[in-house]
């Protein structure tokens, strides 16, 4: 029996509308509909508080303050940016691919989003927990490769095509290395499931099991989200803005949405696999304790973000398949020996 | 060992963050100029000047437009001392030449106005104006 608090409200929500509509197909019918509202609510608002809170730790740590006119400490700063992009005019460059241009930034924007339903928020409180779990997020968050190459080849312009060409190559690059290293997690748990993973984790976070499977997730997550220092795919020294150079007003919103939304998928992500999930002390709740652990996470990114240059492209690579991908290889056989060792230990 | 540069950069940063900030919030405060600054409007001192216009003789662009009195006692008296900024490059000469140091900037650097009328002033009644304030 799941005990979260989220879980609870759910339930009860659930209750209250069963004797007033009757039909218990059409309750979970509403009662689905209105967690995928609540997804992308998230979405949206980890958007708002992100174009914020980026800002803020960027500015921080170049010693500078931010963000401080609009509104009290700059509070309505990401309002204003959304109202500036939403009336802005919208521009289609002559000699784009039409119709691969528009939907680049919708389709950017269906994996960021989708990913969101795997997440275990608190006890019981999951959108989808299906059995391939981990593997259907990483195949989902995969699928974010190919928008960002439509919409650089569909601009005609060489800086979007060559942006698009570096997110193929550095993006499926480090999904081989992720994927191993998360290979030991479900090695432990014997199970793809979300849901097993966090509880699994009950006793020991996988963080102290799985060091080095840690350290490689941290940076593949930063690479597949194309955070600094490794945004390549952005490098506005170097290629102005990528894919998203022809892009104005709210598509490239769209792009923004996406990105921010997959910051906090990292966070969450790390939280959940590596530092418990929702699980922590009893004087909080799940609930908190997730966000609290994701939100740390995030900041962390940012901090590592903010802190280091941008690499170059090729060391990129060479460290993705020369360092990253054997020490993941080296991991899973070590958790091998390790599971051996304990099964027959005890 | 490798990776101890990453390391001492993300303590650097770690630093920063929660360090004092060097961004000043320019309307509510501002930081004062260097002595040696020119710009903003020449102060004079009507007490120390003679009226021998050596500073409006060596100006270029000949930014300064000046009216002289004689008194009773044959003393050179400063009646007007018209600066149009406008024409003014900051060179320095009028108060470089002045033999008795009667000039100087005023080092106010918000010089900008609406309509170019506003950057033609008179030295002498500012002069005035001060010296009324501080009585």
């Amino acid at each position: 029996m799941h005990n979260g608090i989220l879980y609870l409200a759910g339930q009860s929500l659930k209750e209250l509308m069963l004797p007033i509509i009757g039909s218990e197909l059409i309750v979970n019918l509403i009662m689905t509909l209105i967690c995928i509202g609540i997804l992308f609510m998230l979405v949206a608002v980890s958007a708002l508080v992100f174009t914020l809170g980026e800002r803020k730790v960027c500015a921080w740590i170049q010693v500078r303050i931010g963000p401080n006119r609009v509104g009290p400490w700059g509070l309505l700063q990401s309002t204003a940016d959304m109202l500036k992009l939403l009336t802005k005019e919208d521009i289609i460059p002559h000699g784009v691919d039409r119709w691969m241009w528009v939907l680049s930034p919708i389709l950017i924007f269906i994996p960021a989003a989708m990913v969101y339903a795997l997440y275990p928020f608190d006890d019981g409180v999951i959108f989808a927990d299906v059995n391939i779990g981990l593997f259907l997020l990483i195949a989902i968050s995969s699928q974010s490769v190919l928008p960002f190459l439509m919409g650089g080849y569909a601009s005609n312009s060489k800086y979007a095509m060559l942006g698009g060409m570096r997110t193929v190559a550095q993006m499926l690059s480090y999904e081989v290395p992720m994927v191993i290293a998360l290979m030991g997690i479900v090695m432990i748990t014997g199970s793809l499931k979300m849901s097993a993973i966090v509880e699994a984790q009950s006793n020991i976070w996988f963080i102290f099991l799985q060091p080095i499977a840690f350290l490689i997730f941290m940076v593949t997550c930063l690479v597949e989200s194309n955070r600094p220092p490794f945004n390549m795919v952005e490098g506005e020294s170097e290629i102005i803005a990528g894919p998203f150079t022809e892009y104005t007003g709210m598509r490239w919103a769209l792009f923004f949405l996406a990105e921010f939304a997959n910051l906090l998928s990292i966070g969450i992500l790390t939280a959940t696999l590596f530092l418990g999930g929702w699980q922590g002390p009893d004087f909080l709740p799940g609930q908190l304790w997730f966000w609290i652990k994701a939100f740390l996470m995030v900041l962390i990114y940012q901090w590592i973000g903010w802190t280091f240059p941008r690499t170059r492209m090729d060391t990129i690579l060479s460290f993705g398949w020369k360092v990253l991908l054997p020490l993941a290889l080296v991991n899973l056989l070590l958790t091998g020996f390790g599971i051996y060792i304990f099964k027959w230990l005890l | 060992m490798w990776g101890k540069g990453l390391v001492t950069g993300l303590k650097v940063t770690w630093g920063h963050f929660f360090g004092k900030k060097e961004t000043v919030y320019y309307p509510e405060e501002k930081l004062p100029m260097t002595e040696r600054f020119r710009g903003g409007h020449l102060m004079l001192d009507v007490e120390k000047c003679i009226g021998c216009k050596v500073c409006a003789m060596n100006c270029p662009n000949a930014a300064l437009k000046l009216t002289v009195e004689m008194d009773e006692n044959k003393k050179r008296h400063m009646t007007s001392y018209v600066h149009d900024i406008g024409r003014c490059m900051y060179c320095d000469l009028c108060i470089e030449a002045c033999n008795f140091k009667a000039l100087k900037w005023d080092q106010n650097y918000e010089s900008a106005t609406y309509f170019k009328e506003d950057l033609i002033y008179d030295a002498v009644e500012e002069a005035k104006n001060r010296r009324d304030g501080n009585e």
